[in-house]
């Protein structure tokens, strides 16, 4: 579904990514963990079009991503929630939701969307028209989530949506992107918790100041002697 | 000297004043909240309306009214063309080169008026019916004076609505949070920018037309004066904010008037100085505006 090659990211004269590869195939969970700074966010970031990557190919389906404006990667169905939640403070949560499926024209879908996301967070229902400004951070997560949903994605690139959160929200959050798989969604899932993300996760990327690391099975990975080392606490 | 009916007149005059001010900083607010560009270039707009508004008065063929809406529709897509032609190359880049942009659009307007059009000011007649007394609400005031606040009153309200219920509204505001996580909404945020250019200019459009009619008089100069007080006038409301921009307009107008007003004459002509001591007042209490949030980091 997704097929990314040699893909080399610059901030400046800052080489982020040194030569990343991977694919995602449709209906999959592929985890892409790795420390601070190790480029993650950056993969995201390219991938959804809002950084050019100075080389290197993206493909998703037959199409080539490297050109295409963010918004129109966007209707591909390449829908990106950003790290650090990123909900517009000062619109309200039912704006916040209706923005994102503004590009949509299918009125009956975006009311069947709108019920889904307040099913999975009731919370949000209850919060319709606060503005988002106002939620507490799981909220928020909460409402980024589901914002991404308004946009009907069919890949959903999600960076930390654990971060900075109370266990028994990362928990529930966990739980909804497991019923989004099975809702048939297929997703890449950036996480520093890489002890949930590998027992979410189909496969894995491992990923080190800008390199691939290594990459396999998400079971695999966990028992690896090398990636418990690093990344699991022993 | 402070009979009723004097304060009456300077009431009225604030409003105007306030109205037209309103107008102008609500263009300069609608483009800095999402692109943090200071558009030198926007009090232009003003004279650009007022000439093409003098132009259809002139002409007999058209009816008045459209003296109005000609130029409004013009300077709506002379600024959607500016945005695609001088800004839109910069996006990205520092935000001072787009701000000198700017400053090189207002100088090439300004000389071009005065290259094809001559400094000479030019004398604006109004249509009669606009310029006849009226007595309402136990007040006496020529027709234009509530042309002006009424038409302001009415754009600012449309202008709400569509910024709070539209779509393309609430992307403006999503803009003016975060364009980069606006775009990841699906949203092509050019079109925004655009609608936005169009908004402001039209609602300048408007301002120089009001402008020349209530002052009776054009020129290729005539735009920089109401646009540096509508920058002072949406500052003063917390740039960036639409609210602010229409409080900001209203105080200044009444500030300004009222200092006429009330001051000896020797002290009266530092009008303009006074309009940046209220600035430097407003700042000092509150650094953001009365009405703006402090900058939170975009991304
Ligand atoms: N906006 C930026 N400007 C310059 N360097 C950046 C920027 N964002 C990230 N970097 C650098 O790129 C590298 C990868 O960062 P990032 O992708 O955010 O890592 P991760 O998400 O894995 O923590 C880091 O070395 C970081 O310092
Ligand atoms: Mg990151």
């Amino acid at each position: 579904m997704l097929s990314v090659q040699d893909l080399h990211v610059y901030y400046g004269r800052i080489h982020a990514l040194k030569g990343v590869s991977l694919e995602v195939h449709a209906g999959e969970i592929v985890a892409l963990i790795g420390s601070n700074g190790a480029g993650k966010t950056t993969t995201l970031t390219a991938l959804s079009g809002l950084l050019r990557p100075r080389s290197g190919s993206i493909r998703f389906e037959a199409q080539d991503l490297t050109r295409l404006p963010v918004h129109q990667i966007v209707r591909l169905g390449i829908v990106h929630c950003p790290e650090g939640r990123q909900v517009f403070a000062r619109l309200s949560v039912i704006e916040n939701l209706r923005l994102a499926a503004a590009h949509r024209a299918d009125r009956a879908g975006i009311a069947r969307d709108l019920q889904r996301v307040y099913d999975l967070f009731p919370i949000l229902a209850q919060r319709r028209d606060q503005y988002a400004g106002t939620l507490s951070g799981g909220e928020q997560q909460m409402l980024a989530i589901g914002r991404a949903l308004m946009s009907r994605p069919r890949l959903l690139l999600l960076d930390e949506p654990s971060l900075g959160l109370a266990p028994l929200v990362v928990e529930n959050i966990f739980r909804v992107i497991e019923t989004l798989r099975r809702d048939g969604v297929t997703i890449l899932l950036v996480e520093q918790n890489a002890y949930q993300a590998l027992r979410l996760a189909d496969r894995a990327y491992v990923l080190e100041t800008g390199y691939v690391k290594t990459h396999g099975p998400a079971h695999a990975l966990a028992d690896d002697p090398a990636v418990k080392a690093a990344y699991l606490g022993g | 000297m402070l009979t009723p009916s004097y304060l009456i007149q300077q009431f009225i005059n604030a409003l105007n004043m306030g109205s037209i001010y309103a107008l102008v900083a609500i263009g300069l607010t609608v483009v800095y909240g999402i692109l943090r560009l200071i558009n030198f270039a926007h009090g232009d707009m003003m004279t650009v309306g007022a000439y093409l508004a003098l132009a259809v008065l002139s002409s007999l063929a058209l009816p008045a009214w459209t003296a109005l809406l000609i130029p409004v529709f013009v300077v709506a897509a002379l600024g959607v063309l500016i945005e695609r032609l001088a800004y839109r190359p910069l996006r990205g880049a520092p935000e001072v080169a787009m701000l000198i942009t700017s400053l090189a659009v207002s100088s090439l307007i300004e000389n071009g008026a005065t290259m094809t059009l001559t400094a000479q000011p030019r004398p604006v007649r109004l249509p009669a019916e606009l310029v006849q007394r009226v007595d309402a609400l136990g007040i006496n005031f020529a027709v234009m004076d509530g042309v002006i606040v009424a038409l302001a009153v009415a754009l600012m309200i449309a202008l709400s609505l569509f910024v709070r219920r539209t779509t393309i509204g609430i992307a403006m505001r999503a803009c003016s949070e975060n364009v980069r996580v606006t775009q990841l909404m699906g949203i092509d945020v050019n079109r925004v920018i655009a609608v936005a250019f169009a908004i402001s200019a039209g609602l300048a459009a408007v301002a120089g037309v009001l402008w020349s009619g209530k002052f009776g008089i054009v020129d290729p100069f005539m735009g920089f004066v109401p646009g540096l007080k509508a920058f002072v006038a949406a500052v003063i409301g917390g740039i960036g904010n639409i609210p602010g921009a229409m409080l900001g307009g209203y105080l200044l107008g009444f500030a300004e008037v009222f200092f006429v007003a009330f001051m000896p004459p020797e002290v009266s002509g530092y009008r303009d100085a006074f309009v940046f001591v209220l600035l430097l007042v407003v700042l000092l209490v509150r650094p953001s505006g009365l009405l703006g949030t402090r900058e939170v980091n975009r991304a």
